[in-house]
């Protein structure tokens, strides 16, 4: 293949979407060192970059640039700047500006630890379920795993727990629902959730469980959740 | 809001400079490197998974990202901006790919956010005007050109899968792609020398 044929395919190639067979071809080109293809990959690279800037401008959160820093075990205030810069800066601006800034600031941070008491909490209550189900006398457990894997563990009386990897999040409009099966029954709804977008997910039905259950099985369904299956369950864990 | 944007460029010394102490794992360099590029890693993000809360966590995960691989970066001709960019749109599409159910990828996407990929590229392309300009070539472009670029690199789609997207014969889609990328690079000619 000529680099004349493959000068449609460079941008392509340079952000993973060649097709075959000029993916191979611009592979082994550069394997080999072809230097036309290197600045011609480099060309492609920069007109991609700019793509990629171009994009709408939008302004994340104020409080991204402190969570991002936080991740790297570094706390800080403001912008970052020099001690020259910052005292210039703090020069030109007035007073009445910082004490407004600060009171904005503390409201700000008062609402977002409100907020994070909060998801902890209802977090803390969800593991304590979990961990009350695990450590149960009559909790059985069984597995499941072909693709998302994991378990489940079902207390009679405190309810069920399924832990799951590998399990992309639901696409938009759908949920994932649990069912408990009883021998039998029919299945009976136990809770919606959603997954993380690591593919990770935690989800407890607390509560009695439904007699003679013999089945945990998973569906996709609409948002909204479904009173019976809409769809073949993916996830099937039969228990001992 | 560009004010601290642009004392984080004075303040920096240069992108050699800022790359080097990124190297040494000095967290201020990772600040002023958010400065430079969170916003426009965010808008990218953004485009790509169209919520702004993911958006937040795929810009955290890239910075981290960045700052866990930087030591594979060329201090002397590396340009961070595109690398930044390549591993931002790398993770959203990713996020995008799987939580759409289909097929990952991974590899294929992995060779293209390198560190050593973007070496002998301008340090400033992506504050200079230079995204004005494509912005302004994009939208010289007719409406299907248009929208198979995009689909191309927002969100990550083979001509094939265009073609499905589409339901367009795969011939008339590549003839899109083909015509966009010549009229792009006709129209950017003197930012990107063919």
């Amino acid at each position: 293949m000529t680099h004349d044929e493959l000068q449609d395919h460079y941008e392509l190639y340079a952000i993973g979407v060649a097709g075959e067979p000029e993916r191979d071809e611009i592979r082994e080109h550069l394997a080999r060192g072809c230097e036309v293809c290197m600045k011609e990959m480099n060309r492609a690279r920069e007109l991609t970059a700019l793509l990629g800037s171009a994009a709408a401008p939008a302004e994340p959160s104020r409080k991204l640039r402190r969570r991002i820093l936080a991740s790297v075990g570094f706390e800080q205030r403001g912008f970052g700047w020099s001690p020259v810069l910052a005292g210039a800066a703090t020069l030109a601006l007035a007073a009445a500006v910082y004490f407004g800034g600060r009171e904005r600031e503390f409201a700000e941070d008062a609402v977002r630890l409100r907020d994070q008491v909060r998801r902890q909490t209802i977090e803390l209550t969800r593991l304590s379920e979990a961990f009350a189900i695990i450590s149960g006398p009559s909790t059985t457990e069984a597995a499941f795993g072909q693709g998302p894997k994991g378990k489940v563990y079902v207390d009679p009386q405190r309810g069920v727990l399924l832990i799951a990897s590998n399990l992309p999040p639901a696409p938009a409009g759908k949920i994932y629902e649990m069912w408990v099966i009883p021998k039998g029954g029919k299945p009976v709804p136990a809770g919606l959730f959603q997954s993380e977008p690591t593919g990770a997910a935690l989800h407890v039905q607390p509560g009695p469980v439904v007699a003679d259950a013999n089945i945990v099985a998973v569906t996709v369904e609409p948002e909204s959740g479904s009173q019976q299956p809409t769809s073949a369950p993916f996830m099937v864990a039969t228990l001992q | 809001m560009l004010l601290p944007l642009i004392l984080a460029i004075i303040a920096s010394g240069g992108e050699r400079e800022l790359i080097e102490r990124l190297q040494r794992r000095d967290p201020q360099a990772l600040a002023e490197l958010y400065d430079r590029y969170g916003r426009i890693v965010y808008s990218l993000i953004l485009r790509v998974v169209r919520d702004g809360g993911i958006a937040e966590d795929l810009v955290q995960e890239t910075f981290l990202r960045v700052w866990n691989r930087v030591q594979g970066f060329d201090s002397e001709k590396g340009a961070i901006g595109p690398w930044l960019l390549a591993v931002a749109r790398n993770r959203a599409i990713d996020y995008l790919r799987s939580a759409g159910g289909r097929e990952r990828n991974a590899l294929e996407f992995e060779e293209t956010d390198h560190p050593a990929l973007y070496s002998d590229m301008e340090h400033d392309l992506l504050i200079s005007d230079k995204a004005r300009r494509v912005k302004a070539a994009m939208a010289k472009l007719s409406p299907n050109q248009r929208q198979v670029i995009e689909l191309a690199y927002f969100e990550g789609l083979s001509q094939t899968e265009m073609a499905e997207r589409m339901g367009e014969p795969l011939g008339t889609v590549k003839t899109w792609v083909r015509t966009a990328l010549k009229n792009l690079r006709d129209d950017l000619g003197a930012v990107v020398p063919a």
